[in-house]
């Protein structure tokens, strides 16, 4: 399964915040989501996920919009803020209320718990976890359903060098699977050591969609190349 | 739609609010029902049900409870995961909808036999109980789905809550002060003083069906207008 995006623009009042996006993430490798801040990340991630209504264009899972399918969780995992979790709600319990609204058995909470470590500490309200526990959680969330296809929003963000590692190597079972897995970033040496593949905008323009040899080309560094495609390096 | 309701009730157990809400139901309940059987004692009321009475201190916590379902997701940040588990904004409102109604309807209820009981304790013909408990959980269960639909519409909690005050607690009895004819008749289409009409039986200004039928028109409407809004505008 494929995330497509088929000219997905978003206009918020004048400003095009995502610009006719075209682009197919595919199976079986990491695909990277670059971009400085404000180029449309996030908004695009929502669009896929049926949060935001595109002005024009479509977002597509699978070749159908995510909120067209009737148990949404187990085509598509998402991680988008890391902090979307009910602060009085135990982590445990918070995936027990998503596992069972796309009737997932609940027994999938505990191996997810497990999968992301989080299970000394999720019987534990959430407002008291650290930003890393967060990300873990949302991780678990996002792996519930055992979906075909991942999209995580900064999923290093916050975590410590044994949870970025780990994230790292977790990223590159889950393509090896034969999974989709879109991730975006701004760690750009983190993105060099686990993508596969890289796709690039700035102002909600796509610059760049190429195999990450092909983007490295002559170039040290990712930091190398993005600068060089993004235009604002130093 | 059974999967998406076991969420919710899954949500609505596992944080304090509904603890708190339903305590204060009950709590609201005593207080009220005491005090106003007192009255009723003393002759300074003559009403046939004091738990009707104490409702329109009780109802608070029931509304505040009910609005706390929608608005809370979008104070606590979890709206966006909410709707990447349940897209369906039509689903995911009903699904809270009636959750919300199986609480309150139960809960309703029992805060309605309460406040009989505490009413027979103090006033020696205090009326049945039953048939009024029931009307009580039935009232509830309609402002409960106002409030959760205007929730949805407006997001915030305090503008919801203060909305949903004003239409409720402030206005009408602003409205009802000078004893107008025109202004007595506007009050008597808010929710809260048609509902009213429904839970003391009146027969005027109109029957008591035509009340709980307002009440339920004013549901109908929040509820759409809520449903409007999660469809039409970006989580």
């Amino acid at each position: 399964m494929s995330i497509t995006l088929e000219k997905l623009t978003k206009r918020y009042g004048p400003t095009l915040a995502v610009d006719g996006l075209d682009l197919a993430v595919r199976p079986g490798r990491v695909t990277g989501f670059l971009g400085p801040n404000g180029a449309g990340k996030s908004t695009t991630m929502r669009m896929v996920l049926g949060l935001d209504r595109p002005t024009s264009g479509r977002a597509l899972v699978g070749g159908r919009a995510y909120d067209s399918y009737k148990w949404p969780l187990r085509e598509m995992g998402a991680l988008l803020e890391a902090k979307a979790v009910h602060p009085g709600r135990t982590g445990r319990n918070h995936l027990l209320a998503m596992a069972r609204s796309n009737a997932v058995p609940d027994r999938r909470v505990d191996e997810v718990l497990a999968v992301v470590g989080l299970t000394d500490v999720a019987r534990r309200r959430s407002g008291t976890h650290s930003l890393g526990m967060g990300q873990r959680l949302g991780i678990a969330g996002a792996l519930l359903a055992d979906p075909p296809v991942l999209m995580l929003d900064e999923p290093v963000n916050g975590l410590d060098p044994d949870g970025v590692r780990w994230i790292r190597g977790l990223l590159r079972d889950l393509a090896a699977e034969g999974r989709t897995v879109f991730v975006s970033s701004h760690l750009l040496s983190e993105m060099q050591m686990t993508a596969d593949h890289l796709v690039v905008i700035g102002h909600g323009k796509l610059l760049a969609d190429a195999p990450m040899t092909e983007i490295m080309g002559g170039h040290a560094t990712l930091e190398d190349a993005y600068y060089e495609l993004t235009g604002s390096a130093a | 739609m059974r999967a998406a309701i076991r969420s919710e009730w899954t949500k609505l157990w596992t944080t304090r609010t509904v603890w708190w809400a339903l305590l204060g139901a009950f709590v609201l309940m005593a207080a009220a029902a005491g005090q106003n059987a007192i009255y009723v004692e003393n002759g300074d009321v003559t009403t046939a049900s004091v738990a009707v009475m104490s409702v329109t201190i009780a109802q608070l916590a029931f509304v505040a409870l009910a609005m706390l379902v929608m608005t809370g997701e979008y104070s606590a940040g979890t709206i966006r995961a909410t709707l990447s588990w349940i897209p369906s904004r039509g689903r995911l409102l009903s699904a809270k909808i009636a959750v919300v109604s199986a609480v309150t309807l139960v809960t309703g209820v029992a805060v309605g036999l309460l406040g009989g009981v505490i009413a027979s304790a103090i006033v020696d013909d205090s009326g049945s109980i039953a048939g009024d408990a029931f009307k009580i959980g039935i009232y509830l269960v309609l402002l409960g789905a106002l409030a959760t639909g205007l929730g949805a519409a407006l997001r915030g909690p305090v503008v919801t809550l203060v909305v949903l005050l004003m239409t409720i607690v402030v206005i009408p009895p602003l409205l009802q002060l000078p004893d107008i004819a025109v202004l007595n008749g506007i009050a008597d289409a808010f929710p809260g003083v048609a509902g009213g009409h429904f839970l003391y039986g009146d027969a005027d200004p109109y029957p008591p069906l035509v009340g709980l039928l307002i009440l339920a028109g004013w549901a109908a409407l929040a509820v759409a207008a809520g449903w409007q809004v999660l469809t039409r505008r970006d989580a």
